[in-house]
């Protein structure tokens, strides 16, 4: 039986616990949008196939998921920073007066 | 600082990271469902639905700290009561 490694991974006997948890993040984003793009594309249980409609729907969904993803990480990346700054910013102020 | 004290601040840290992950995660699946209608003719963001976005994270964040202001102050209320 074959067993999904990690991507990176070369082996099973040395695998890093940072690329087992991205992984696992991986995995876990990866069942979260199965169920988000089932539920929000698929309605017809009238035949087994799923029609071309329904998979265009899903791969749509796919992208569209990825993208917005990215774009909430790039936005709340930029909120962090902006924080970072104004952490940084006050650290001086008491240290500095 | 003691090997204890060193070994707790190593926890707390990680318990930080842990819960900023979670508040993503969460905010994601909200600013998704708010923003994003269940209909997927084009792979592509909206106009509208890209602005909706960019709005929810803002408020999300800013709700997620004055939120925790209140909780801090309601907490601290709590101990002083305690005390009594």
């Amino acid at each position: 039986m074959s067993v999904p490694l990690p991507p990176g991974a070369t082996g099973l006997e040395n695998i890093d616990p940072d690329q087992i948890k991205t992984f696992k993040d991986f995995l876990i984003s990866y069942n979260k949008l199965t169920e988000l793009c089932f539920t929000d594309c698929i309605s017809d249980f009238t035949s087994r196939s799923i029609k071309g409609k329904e998979e265009k729907c899903a791969l749509n969904c796919l992208e569209k998921f990825l993208k917005v993803n990215q774009r909430i990480s790039q936005r709340f990346q930029e909120f962090q920073v902006l924080a970072n700054e104004s952490a940084i910013a006050a650290a001086q102020k008491m240290g500095g007066s | 600082m003691s090997q204890k004290e060193v070994q707790n601040m190593q926890m707390i840290q990680e318990l930080e990271i842990e819960m900023m992950a979670d508040m993503y995660n969460r905010l994601t699946a909200a600013c998704h469902k708010k923003c994003i209608p269940p209909v997927y003719g084009d792979p592509e963001i909206a106009k509208g639905e890209a602005v909706c976005i960019d709005r929810c994270v803002a408020k999300f964040l800013d709700i997620h700290e004055r939120i925790g202001k209140k909780l801090g102050q309601l907490s601290m209320q709590d101990e002083a009561l305690l005390k009594k």
